[in-house]
């Protein structure tokens, strides 16, 4: 289901002198299969707006429609809205509290008032969605890794089994060694047909992985558009305490030294075939 | 749902009021305490309120948040009201229903304790808005410093104030971040019987303390790495100085006092 965002504003403590405005006339739209990237310096409002994304925070002023349904309504059940729209947060390790990592991940299916069986299953497929196995299922959630933590918590969303999930900084808090296979992970369950939207502070990260990117700048929509596009403002990107990937850099070096690679240049492979390509004109 | 506590939180500034003295501010507000129980009429509470709303305007903080303070506290106001309009059977009877009968004494003596209730928590509240809680237990620490003589932990105890008060703020934030996390994953902290509430809360509590005893390691590994030891030998940054606006608030105070005690012995209402 899409979710659309239409005039979305959000003040924390209004009226005290610590009022921030933390997202301001926000309007965008996440269609159905999308990845979808949102970069922005520290504090630029991206936790902010995708926990207006399952109505963890009322939408007010503005609107957010999930697959037509408006999450401010008075009334909507809200449970609805958080099985569609799975939320994981940064440190989602967290959140553990249960004495085994099948109960805990079993948390989400049983609020949704699934039968014992049901949520078994959806346990043993949520963890092996995350690559963990059913040894796994008899440990308590605190003697595991820090790594493993992370992936029982994304389990205990995907067990929801929602159609769009959502993360905040996924790759934040593991080792250099951590991210990737965490990310390739995310990369594997939008393949398997859930619509992800992925909160990063890495440019690498959002030009390998994304289609989409929406880069907010102090809760105003900066760009919504395609990396390619994206990664052209390098100058204003920069402006907004935002770096570009580094292979944009390095396509910008050689066209310096005299190879033009072309525009629109920002994944590792392309950069790669276009440099080898050149190079093979030689 | 927990953002309105707004008791024990600092209003930053940089008035009259919040550039004096802890020790000044701590003073006043126990003579402030002093003063209230010592009137005995409501043209004092009168004074004692015009003092305190003086204060609260000098140092620029608005109206509302005093009263905001109020709320959590408003029930007990309340109930201190009722019980004291309903069990004093003394003085004239001004209307009667059944077993309850309110007199004049009673309705006086009941507007008398609230009012007094709402004056004390206004009076401390103010001290707690004006105060950084490093100051406040700065502050402290010094007041107490005389009783360590008799063995008394005053650095200790201050330091344990200021750490307990420093991360009040953090672990709300905790608590509300824990609780957004299981309300995305179907957690139900609003409806149901007490019971099922009481449960319902067990997802939050478990990583709360959790990470509640996670900081408390971090932070004592933290405070060893950078050489703490306790109190002994321990020179501070910020050493407190009284200027001349503590003298002059100070006076102020004892002319509130000497304006209280005048009205006692006038008897005036
Ligand atoms: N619970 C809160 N109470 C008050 N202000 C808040 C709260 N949460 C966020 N803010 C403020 O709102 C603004 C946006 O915060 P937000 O957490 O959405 O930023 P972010 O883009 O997620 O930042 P980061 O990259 O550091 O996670 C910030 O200025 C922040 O200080
Ligand atoms: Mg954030």
């Amino acid at each position: 289901m899409s979710i659309e965002i239409r005039g979305l504003t959000h003040i924390y403590m209004p009226g005290t002198p610590f009022e921030t405005r933390a997202l301001d006339d926000v309007s965008l739209t996440i269609r159905d299969g999308d990845f979808v990237g949102v970069i922005g310096h520290t504090g630029s409002g991206k936790s902010t707006l995708i926990a207006h994304l399952n109505a963890l925070i009322r939408p007010e002023p503005g609107h957010v429609f999930v697959g037509g349904v408006d999450v401010g309504e008075k009334g909507q059940s809200l449970i609805e809205i958080r099985r569609e729209v799975g939320l994981v947060f940064q440190y989602p390790e967290y959140q553990l509290f249960e004495e085994t990592v099948e109960k805990d991940v079993g948390f989400g299916p049983r609020n949704l008032g699934l039968d014992e069986e049901t949520v078994k299953t959806r346990v043993r497929e949520a963890l092996s969605q995350v690559g963990l196995g059913e040894e796994i299922l008899e440990k308590s959630p605190f003697e595991l890794s820090g790594g493993q933590q992370q992936r029982v918590a994304i389990a205990g969303v995907l067990a929801m089994k929602p159609g769009t999930l959502v993360l905040d900084e996924p790759a934040a808090g593991l080792g250099p060694a951590g991210p990737e296979g965490l990310l390739t992970l995310i990369q594997g369950i939008h393949e398997s047909g859930v619509t992800v939207v992925m909160v990063t502070h890495s440019m690498d990260d959002a030009a390998r992985f994304c289609d989409r990117l929406i880069v907010l700048n102090h809760g105003r929509v900066a760009f919504d558009a395609v990396p390619g596009e994206v990664f052209r403002h390098e100058a204003e990107l920069r402006g907004m305490g935002l770096d570009v990937p580094e292979c944009v850099k390095l396509v910008r070096a050689l066209k310096e030294r005299g190879m033009d690679l072309g525009e629109g240049l920002y994944r590792m492979e392309d950069v790669r075939a276009a440099i080898e390509r050149e190079v093979g004109k030689c | 749902m927990l953002k309105n506590i707004t008791i024990g939180q600092y209003f930053p500034g940089n008035s009259f009021v919040h550039r004096l003295d802890p020790r000044t501010k701590l003073l006043l507000t126990l003579g402030l305490i002093v003063v209230v129980f010592l009137s005995q009429g409501f043209l004092g509470f009168a004074a004692v309120f015009g003092y305190v709303l003086l204060a609260a305007r000098m140092s620029k903080i608005h109206l509302r948040f005093l009263v905001r303070g109020l709320k959590p506290v408003a029930y007990i106001v309340l109930i201190t009201f009722l019980l004291n309009i309903f069990f004093q059977s003394e003085g004239t009877p001004l209307f009667s229903w059944k077993f309850i009968t309110v007199t004049d004494m009673g309705l006086r003596r009941a507007a008398f304790l609230a009012v007094r209730l709402v004056l004390l928590i206004t009076a401390s509240q103010l001290l707690t808005l004006t105060t950084s809680a490093i100051s406040l237990t700065d502050g402290m620490e010094s007041l107490m410093r005389p009783l360590t003589r008799l063995r008394f932990p005053a650095h200790e105890i201050a330091m344990m104030m200021s750490i307990a008060l420093r991360f009040i703020p953090t672990l709300m934030e905790e608590a509300d971040k824990i609780m957004k996390a299981q309300m995305a994953r179907g957690a139900d902290f609003e409806s149901g019987n007490l019971f099922r509430r009481a449960k319902a809360m067990v997802p939050l509590l478990v990583p709360l303390f959790v990470s509640a005893f996670r900081r408390a390691d971090e932070l004592a590994m933290a405070m060893e790495a950078r050489c703490y030891h306790g109190g002994e030998g321990r020179t501070r940054m910020r050493q407190l100085k009284y200027g001349k606006n503590d003298g002059i608030a100070g006076l102020s105070l004892l002319a509130l006092v000497a304006v209280i005690v005048l009205f006692n012995i006038l008897g005036v209402f």
